[in-house]
């Protein structure tokens, strides 16, 4: 017998957003680096930066840590260094794991 | 299109038509969408997600939201809820607590984003206080934390269903957890608060009413046995070996709580020495702890408060901050096992009152 049944995911919240699609080409050369607090991850970044920079004819503009609330890399980045990034560059590189 | 927005897109219809609802059947359209933790579910028909969400508040809107769950950003309505509570199992009877649980992890301080973010092999953790354990049947006595009881599996098993599925907690994209852990599967247990010598957990946290839930986010449960002392200290002594290890996260960030399930008889044993709940928690503070160097020389990042940072090598240094981080219960029944349960660290436990 047939059976319909109810979604169990739902509805995305309002707000909420999801990855943005790979640019298809690295027209802006303006790279930030967000560091997330992780072991050896601002040295890990700016060099990935650098080498990106190098390869596509950019440049680091912004080196940043997440702020005073961002301390450790479980807590989030101060919505303030989102928006200055998001205004001074067009590609950033973040996130560094264990 | 990539993998996450081809899931995304098949789980955006409000209802899926089945050609039955046999355990392969359900299995193939949870595979097709990447949901499930791997067990048999229950269809999630009309019928039973209004059975379920008439389990609880009967005045509620379905649609309203009780949280909203990262990574995914997907809203945990009632009737979402009630749809992994139906699959989970749940008699709707118990719905209201996982209502209660959902409502504790969309909560800031507990931290969801960053408890399915991390390696760390956290898991929410249910605990249920009050008239409730006994009226809806949760086991609070033998294997609290095990297998064989309806309630206790199926209230856990639906708070990982939500995760996995409202909030996208899926191994890998959703949860980053290397090694993950049993409790990921179901992670629910009672306060047996009939064999505690002590008031009802929720009670001394300032939350009066009849029945209350706390979530935790933590470590699976780290035994500690001590079958013989009529001693409390000698018994507690166990508890902070358990603790002063430098395995667990509390290790390097001081701000972590530690949940402390002591069994009935290891309570009574305290309270016939005159000890409170507050007395357990600050001997623990007190005994279980090394020496700074010794952090120092396990870590190079240490998240500790400022007093601990300014210690000397040689001052004992304690598993966390400050003793109001040791959250005592008692759960359990007959024997002399207790056990510690560590935090992720970044996280804050949540108790609610059980919504009416």
């Amino acid at each position: 017998m047939s059976a319909r049944i109810l979604d169990p995911a739902g509805p995305l919240a309002e707000g909420a957003v999801q990855l943005a699609p790979a640019a298809p080409a690295l027209v802006d050369g303006r790279i930030g680096v967000l560091d997330n607090a992780k072991p050896n991850a601002r040295l890990l970044l700016e060099t990935a930066a650098a080498g990106l920079a190098e390869r596509i004819g950019g440049e680091v503009v912004r080196v940043t840590d997440k702020g005073a609330a961002g301390f450790n890399a479980a807590t989030a980045c101060e919505p303030q260094v989102l928006e200055g990034l998001s205004k001074e560059v067009r590609i950033v590189l973040t996130g560094s794991a264990d | 299109m990539g993998e996450n927005a081809h899931v995304e897109e098949l789980a955006r219809e409000p209802t899926h038509d089945l050609e039955n609802e046999s355990p392969e059947a359900l299995y193939a359209f949870l595979e097709e969408r990447q949901w499930g933790d791997g067990l048999p579910v229950v269809a999630p028909t009309g019928d039973r997600v209004e059975e379920m969400l008439a389990g609880g508040d009967p005045g509620a809107d379905p649609d309203e939201v009780l949280a909203v769950l990262p990574p995914r950003g997907g809203a945990a309505t009632r009737r979402t809820v009630a749809v992994n509570a139906v699959m989970a199992g749940c008699p709707p009877e118990v719905f209201p607590v996982v209502v209660t649980a959902v409502r504790a992890l969309g909560q800031q301080r507990l931290n969801l984003r960053g408890v399915n973010a991390t390696t760390h092999p956290v898991a929410p953790l249910v605990i249920v206080h009050g008239e409730v354990v006994a009226e809806m049947g949760f086991n609070a006595e033998v294997g609290a934390f095990g297998p064989g009881n309806r309630a206790n599996a199926t209230v856990g098993r639906a708070v990982r269903l939500v995760l996995l599925h409202v909030a996208g907690a899926r191994p890998g994209p959703g949860d980053a957890a290397t090694q993950g852990q049993p409790s990921k599967y179901a992670y629910c247990t009672a306060e047996n608060a009939a064999a505690s010598p002590w008031g009802p957990y929720h009670h001394d946290l300032g939350v009066d009413a009849p029945s209350a839930v706390t979530v935790h986010c933590g470590e699976n449960p780290h035994n500690f046995h001590d079958m013989e002392s009529d001693d409390v200290e000698r018994i507690l002594a166990k508890a902070a070996s358990a603790m002063t290890t430098f395995g667990v996260n509390n290790a390097c960030i001081s701000s972590g709580e530690w949940f402390v399930g002591l069994c009935p008889e290891h309570a009574a044993t305290a309270a016939a020495a005159g000890w409170s709940r507050d007395d357990v928690a600050e001997h623990l503070f007190a005994t279980a702890r090394r020496p700074a160097r010794e952090f120092r020389a396990q870590f190079d990042l240490l998240a500790w408060a400022p007093w601990m940072r300014d210690a000397a090598d040689d001052d004992l240094l304690p598993m966390t901050e400050e003793a109001g981080n040791i959250r005592v219960f008692v759960t359990g029944g007959a024997g002399r096992h207790s056990c510690v349960i560590p935090s992720w660290g970044m996280t804050r436990s949540v108790t609610l009152a059980l919504e009416a």
